[in-house]
This record gives C-alpha cells, sequence and structure tokens, in this order.
C-alpha cells in the first residue's frame, strides 16, 4: 500500500489547491491581506560554489526585497467582472499570476472557489517541433483538459483556427499570427466559473479578430466571473461592473467601474501634465 | 486545474510523448537509437574486457549488458528528473502545471526507453545461448525497487539543480564515481574483500546485482534487495517531502 500512495502522492493531487476551502458559496475569489515579495539580488548567487565561499567569507549581499503586492485584500462575487486597473508595474500581472497558482504569495491567503481559466499566455506551451495537430492534444493537456474532450472538440478547434492543411505542418514554421490563432482556438475551449483574462486578446487578421472577441463576449456572457486587466479603458467600461485600482502594489480605489476610471484617467491626466509643467 | 486522474494521465502521457520525439529529433534512425547505443558500447566492451576477465565472468557480454541497462536507467532517470524544472522554466513561469508532472515524466519516459533496451538483454541472450530461466520474474522487484530509487533520488535533484545550477556538474562526477562503484563492467572478485562490503551500501550496486542474479538464474539476494528497499523508500519520503515544501517556491527561482 505504502509504495502506491507515496507514487500517487507524487503524481497526485496538489496541495495548493486542496487547502482552498469551500466557503460562502457566492464568492468566487476570496483574497485576504495577500502581498508578494521578490528576492532581488544585484549579483545572483546560483551556484553552489559561490553560495559556499560568499557564505565563508561572510560577505552574502543582502537580498533586497521587493514589495510587488502590499497588503492586498478584496472579494469577487460569483457572476462579478472585476477589472483591474494599474500603470505598469504596479502588480496587475502578478496578482493574476497568482490568481492562476504559477506564484505562491509570501503572505496572506487567496481562496478561490471553482474552475479557473487563465488566458494569460496562449502559445507558451507549445513545442515547435511538433505538428499543429499534435501541439492541440499537447496544449490542451498543459491546460488540464483531457483526451477525450480533445478528441470531441479536434475539428472544431481547426474550424476556428482557419488553418485548414497546415495543422499538419510543425509549429517553427507558423506566422506569429497563426500561432496566436492556434492558441486562441485551445485555450478558449474549457468551460470555466472564473476566466483570468490579461489584455483582451484579439489576435490575428481583422477576420480572426471579431471572431475571437466575440468567442470572449460569448464566454463572459455566459455568467461566469472575469477578472480582467486591460489598459483600454473603454474597454473596461463595457465589460467590467466593478474595478479595483492598484499602485504600487496596493489598492488605491476600489468600487463601480466607472467612478474608478474616471478617477484613474484623471490621475493618469494629472501626472502627465505635472511631467509637462517640469519639463517646462 | 487537474483535478481528474484522466486530465493528469493525459499531460504525462504528452509529456513522454514529447520527450521521445524531441530526442531523436533529426537523426534518421530515430527510435531505434535506443537500441544501437547498448548494443555497440556492449561490443566494444566485450572485445576488451572479455580477454580481461573472460574467465572470471560467464557470458560476459550478458553480464555487461544487464548491469548497463540498469546503470544506464539510474543515471539517465535521476539526470532527467533533476533537469526536468529549469529545462521547462519558460513554461513553468507562464501558466501553472503541476511541477511533480515533469519529473514524473522524465523519468517515465526512461523507463520506456529501458523497457525497450531489454530487448537487446533478451537478443544477445539468445544469440549467445545464455538460457532463459524462470527467475528472470523475479528483475521486477530489483527494478520495481530501483524505479522507486530513482524517484527519490531525481526528486531531490531537481529541487536543489533549481536553486544551484551547479548541482548538475556535480552530480556528472557523482554518476561516474558510481559507475566504477557498482562493477559495472568487471566482476566484483577483482576488488580486495575489504572493500567489497562497501560496495554493498551502493544502492545500484545492490539493485544491479540481484537483477543479475535474476537473469543468471539465481533467486535475488534477500538481505540486498531489503537494504535497497529501504534506502529507495527513504529516499523517496525525503523527496517526496523537500518537493512538497518547496514546489511553489521553485517558481521564484526560475
Amino acid at each position: 500500500m505504502g509504495v502506491i500512495d507515496k507514487i500517487k502522492g507524487i503524481i497526485g493531487s496538489n496541495k495548493s489547491l486542496d487547502n482552498r476551502p469551500v466557503l460562502d458559496d457566492n464568492v468566487a475569489v476570496n483574497v485576504e491581506h495577500l502581498s508578494m515579495e521578490f528576492k532581488i539580488t544585484k549579483d545572483k548567487i546560483d551556484t553552489l560554489k559561490e553560495y559556499v565561499i560568499r557564505t565563508l567569507k561572510r560577505n552574502k549581499k543582502e537580498k533586497e526585497k521587493v514589495r510587488v503586492l502590499d497588503d492586498i485584500s478584496f472579494k469577487v462575487y460569483k457572476g462579478d467582472k472585476l477589472g483591474i486597473l494599474g500603470f505598469n508595474g504596479a502588480g496587475k500581472s502578478t496578482l493574476l499570476k497568482i490568481m492562476a497558482g504559477i506564484y505562491e504569495p509570501t503572505s496572506g491567503k487567496i481562496e478561490i472557489n471553482g474552475k479557473v481559466a487563465p488566458l494569460l499566455e496562449l502559445s507558451a506551451g507549445f513545442d515547435k517541433n511538433y505538428t499543429g495537430k499534435n501541439n492541440i492534444y499537447l496544449n490542451g493537456a498543459f491546460l488540464s483538459m483531457d483526451k477525450d474532450f480533445l478528441d470531441e472538440k479536434f475539428d472544431e478547434i481547426v474550424e476556428f483556427s482557419e488553418l485548414g492543411e497546415y495543422i499538419n505542418y510543425p509549429v517553427k514554421n507558423y506566422s506569429s499570427g497563426m500561432r496566436a490563432k492556434l492558441g486562441f482556438s485551445i485555450a478558449t475551449l474549457i468551460e470555466p466559473d472564473i476566466l483570468i483574462v490579461d489584455e483582451i486578446l484579439s489576435v490575428g487578421d481583422i477576420k480572426f479578430r471579431k471572431k475571437s472577441s466575440q468567442k470572449i463576449n460569448e464566454l463572459m456572457a455566459e455568467g461566469v466571473t472575469v477578472l480582467l486587466v486591460s489598459h483600454s479603458i473603454s474597454q473596461m467600461r463595457k465589460i467590467c461592473d466593478k474595478c479595483i485600482w492598484i499602485d504600487n502594489g496596493k489598492i488605491v480605489m476600489e468600487g463601480e467601474a466607472n467612478e474608478v476610471c474616471d478617477a484613474y484617467v484623471e490621475n493618469a491626466g494629472s501626472k502627465m501634465n505635472k511631467k509637462k509643467k517640469k519639463k517646462k | 486545474m487537474f483535478d481528474t486522474f484522466s486530465e493528469k494521465k493525459f499531460l504525462l502521457t504528452e509529456l513522454v510523448k514529447r520527450n521521445l520525439t524531441s530526442k531523436y529529433k533529426d537523426s534518421v534512425l530515430g527510435i531505434l537509437w535506443s537500441f544501437f547505443n547498448p548494443l555497440l558500447t556492449m561490443l566494444v566492451f566485450t572485445a576488451i574486457f572479455s580477454m580481461l576477465f573472460g574467465r572470471n565472468i560467464e557470458n560476459y557480454p550478458v553480464y555487461y549488458l544487464a548491469g548497463r541497462l540498469m546503470f544506464d536507467f539510474y543515471t539517465h532517470g535521476t539526470k532527467g528528473a533533476m533537469n526536468s524544472i529549469r529545462k521547462n522554466a519558460n513554461l513553468l513561469k507562464k501558466i501553472f502545471v503541476p511541477k511533480r508532472m515533469f519529473a514524473t515524466s522524465s523519468i517515465c519516459y526512461e523507463f520506456v526507453n529501458f523497457l525497450i533496451s531489454l530487448i537487446i538483454l533478451f537478443g544477445v541472450m539468445l544469440i549467445t545461448g545464455s538460457p532463459f530461466h524462470f527467475t528472470l520474474i523475479y528483475t521486477i522487484i530489483p527494478v520495481a525497487l530501483l524505479v522507486i530509487l530513482i524517484f527519490g533520488v531525481g526528486l531531490i535533484l531537481a529541487v536543489c539543480n533549481t536553486y544551484f545550477s551547479d548541482i548538475g556538474y556535480l552530480y556528472n562526477v557523482f554518476t561516474l564515481v558510481l559507475l566504477y562503484a557498482s562493477a559495472m563492467f568487471y566482476p566484483i572478485e577483482i576488488v580486495p574483500t575489504q572493500v567489497q562490503i562497501l560496495f554493498t551500501l551502493n544502492p545500484v550496486y545492490c539493485a544491479m546485482t540481484c537483477f543479475r542474479q535474476c537473469v543468471y538464474g539465481a533467486f535475488p539476494d534477500v538481505s540486498m534487495l531489503l537494504y535497497l528497499g529501504a534506502f529507495a523508500f527513504t529516499t523517496l519520503g525525503i523527496g517526496v517531502i523537500l518537493f512538497n515544501i518547496y514546489d511553489k517556491k521553485l517558481a521564484l527561482e526560475l
């Protein structure tokens, strides 16, 4: 028994997902006092030799800690469409990555209730030497789909991606647009409870852009919870009903989408004006 | 994400498949190299060493191959698992995939390779007229224990190698020492008796010896199996605990 249990443990269920207790049924995402720090050293010690020598010499540089997210708390209820605003480097993407399970927060907790579909990096899982067809299966596997599901949806993916017979060619011969189209077609197959989107992914040519934004709208329309990061304020206003605005890892403002957007735009405008004045 | 067994199984098979295709990507003979590699080195070693040790070892090619296959499985399996996290850094930084799947898949891939190369062993046994004893069935025991050992060592190395990249180079040297300390291509008898005891502390040597005993028609040494089992399970325990602790932190180190 022992062997089987242990081997199951290795392949088995992921701990981080297990310790997400089901809370109030209406809450989809609950973030409490979430902080994230990155250790940054100017010269990173990543060899054992250096580590030993420096420990002996006692000149280990103190690691600088950069706080990317600082004590963030918010709740997202089911069916909410939450927009996350902020300037570059404010910590938006880190927040999404934590929600997607890629990073573990330094402190605080995050509870997620439902199946998450992170539409973050759509062609990250491609193997360049594989044909488009094999990549559909590989990428699908990375997105936690199983074989039966992919078999069933295969034609749909090929049709949606508009690749035609190119599906039998290796992905290394694809143009970046074709790659993006294929990635998009696979990733949007999931039927999620929570959709995490970093910038609305309108990829490819005009024809496909229209189709893809339609697909995203369809996904969003089905009552799923949406977490959206975007720099397009007009999209934000159209899609989201609530917004949070993050700056320097802290929540500056939280509330109804239009209000937050107005404040954000105003702030950005005044910052620009200040800079202009300084230049003068 | 990755909650059901079928999803995990599918990911694992896809990863193993990717390993298989990427390794022999540009070679004409492709997967056949899994056969030729051990076969060719066997010919070389047989030519050289059967002259030296020919009298001490019954059927040198089989002796060599049996040891070599087990040893290769161990080194490739552990090295594969060790590099699996770093090799897939780009992916792990961008999308969520349980990291243990990469380590597991590279070990599974090496296991498939091992099974394929067993065909060579059986072929050579046929050609050299070595009898097929019923004890061959017992080879399952040392092989299974070796798999567990590889999992344990592989997980530990995967964590260490992510933090310190030179673990990989150190381990290369270590496997070379291990090669000589496993009596892979020479008979244990040429080593002084006092030193032989040290050899029995080497779990890879134990696995190899038990495997050979089965191939040569004897029942594997029980005390060696027990030692190997204890060693393997302890290592696996440490590996699993270590990996679970660092699992989430690894993404930050990449």
